[in-house]
């Protein structure tokens, strides 16, 4: 048995991307705007994702797969790769942040107070097929406060360092051009920390939910609490030739702590974070970076099976090349069913000749 | 003026003019132009700037990804001037390069100067509507019972 070439299908290839294409219909910038204009949220996901920050190329991204996410996620990370790296920022530091949104579900009265921000957490979910019939939905404008809201506020887990409450871990101080990079090496088990954040941020939405809610339903020790959840806008700051550190622009952010319940002196956190807003991955990644510590091998809170198992286009990759022609392998495993059968068939038929005859 | 100083203006030109409405900064470099003289473009492309973070478990600095940035550096006779902007706007990068060299070469000094203190009025009171509308959000807590 070996590999064999095969040819053919191009014409039913060429006919089906069209037809493929057809069905999405003409794209161009206007319909990119729209998307970018009219699905944030959506936009903000694939970002994280994609690990790349850039809206616009997103929106693109999402036109072009009509919305089918991996597919686009694809198309992003395989552009990234024809641009150059161009400096390293410095590091986000959360008392820097311009902050949307800051809650916790585990203290009441955080210092600086709770800010919900842009949210339907609160709100009755309600599809308004109203707007079908012709009717349009207005958002009501939001009645100002006369005093703005302070732009910057200290982590919650730097007070609560500062509280006893948390444990102070000792910091290394690692260069900015020095931390470790998961688009430069390879993942390798166990991960470093930078590498298991890195890794998390960049996961798959999906994948993260399903396996921090597995953890949250009871497959794990520690059933999390929201200690606090940020929704913000980050300075990208880099260094200008003569040595100022300018920001060129902001990016939005989404970052949360996540404590357990069960701590006995001090209370235990995990985190993650994530470029864009999407507050389902970073609260599902921060249980599962919490969980670890008392992970069993393979269950879905150990650090290899989650960050192996939530990489979106490796994941997404390998289920659809299944897809694509196994005739080989396939033809292998019929072989061998045939063989076993024949073998079988033998063996009875040699037993039916041997048996006496009464 | 001390180095700290003059840091702190650098600053406050650079980020101006890189969170500014990109069709003013252009139209105001633009203006510029004709007094600049000979301009060298010795970069003007897209590129990508890793934005790492620091996890306030433990203090470790990890990658939260990349962002796609617009970066320009150009040489006048006695200055060289740099732009970097959040996105792939080139002209919005170049014109901020050109504004950075002008002011460094000393040129159009009192106009630059207005003009980033229009711009940086615009975004000071920009971020204090927005965050009037997030302080609207707060939540004013009592415990029952």
């Amino acid at each position: 048995m070996s590999y064999v070439a095969a040819r053919g299908g191009e014409q039913a290839i060429e006919q089906s991307e069209r037809l493929y294409r057809e069905r999405l219909g003409t794209i161009d910038a206007t319909r990119v705007d729209a998307i970018a204009r009219s699905l944030p949220w959506l936009v903000d996901r694939i970002m994280g994702e994609a690990s790349l920050y850039a809206p616009r190329l997103a929106a693109l991204a999402l036109a072009q797969s009509g919305g089918d996410l991996y597919e686009a996620v694809l198309l992003l990370r395989a552009w990234r790769t024809t641009q150059p790296r161009l400096a390293v920022a410095e590091p986000l530091r959360q008392d820097k942040l311009f902050t949307h949104r800051r809650i916790s579900a585990a203290f009441k009265d955080i210092p600086g107070g709770q800010i919900l921000g842009p949210t339907l957490d609160y709100s009755h979910r309600i599809l308004r097929t109203d707007i079908l019939d012709g009717a349009g939905l207005e958002p009501e404008p939001v009645e100002m406060s006369p005093e703005p809201a302070p732009p910057h506020q200290p982590s919650l887990a730097s007070w609560q360092k500062a509280q006893g409450l948390v444990v102070d871990f000792e910091r290394q101080d690692v260069p900015k051009q020095d931390i470790p990079d998961l688009t430069r090496e390879p993942l390798l088990f166990p991960a470093g920390r930078a590498h298991r954040l890195q890794s998390l941020a960049r996961a798959d939405t999906g994948g993260l939910m399903a396996l921090g809610y597995a953890v949250m339903r009871g497959y794990g020790p520690s059933h999390p609490t929201v200690n606090e959840l940020r929704l913000v806008e980050a300075d990208v700051e880099i260094s200008h030739p003569r040595g100022t550190v300018f920001s060129a622009g902001r990016v939005r952010v989404s970052q949360a702590e996540v404590a357990s319940k069960a701590g006995a002196e001090t209370i235990d956190l995990g985190f993650c974070a994530t470029l864009g807003w999407n507050e389902v991955k970073i609260i599902a990644g921060g249980t599962l970076d919490l969980n670890e510590p008392h992970a069993t091998k393979g269950s879905p809170f150990e650090e290899e099976f989650f960050l192996s198992h939530t990489e979106p286009v490796e994941g997404a990759g390998f289920c659809q090349h299944f897809k694509l022609p196994h005739y080989v392998t396939f033809q292998s495993t019929l072989d061998a069913m045939r063989d076993a059968r024949r073998k079988q068939a033998e063996m009875a038929s040699q037993a039916a000749a041997e048996e006496p005859a009464e | 003026m001390t180095i700290d100083c003059e840091q702190t203006e650098h600053r406050r030109l650079l980020e101006t003019l890189a969170c500014s409405e990109a069709g003013r900064v252009k139209g105001f470099a633009e203006k510029l132009l004709p007094e600049l003289g000979a301009v060298e473009v010795l970069k003007s492309r897209s590129g990508l700037v890793m934005l790492p973070m620091r996890d306030t478990v433990r203090g470790t600095d990890f990658h939260l990804g990349e962002v796609l940035v617009a970066e320009a550096h150009v040489k006048l006779a006695d200055a060289e001037g740099y732009g970097m902007v959040v996105g792939r706007d080139l002209e919005h990068a170049m014109a901020m390069a050109l504004i950075d060299a002008a002011a460094f070469a000393g040129l159009a000094r009192e106009r630059i100067g207005a003009f980033v203190e229009a711009e940086a009025t615009i975004i000071a009171e920009t971020d204090r509507q927005t965050l009037r509308a997030i302080e609207a959000t707060r939540v004013e807590m009592e415990t029952v019972g």
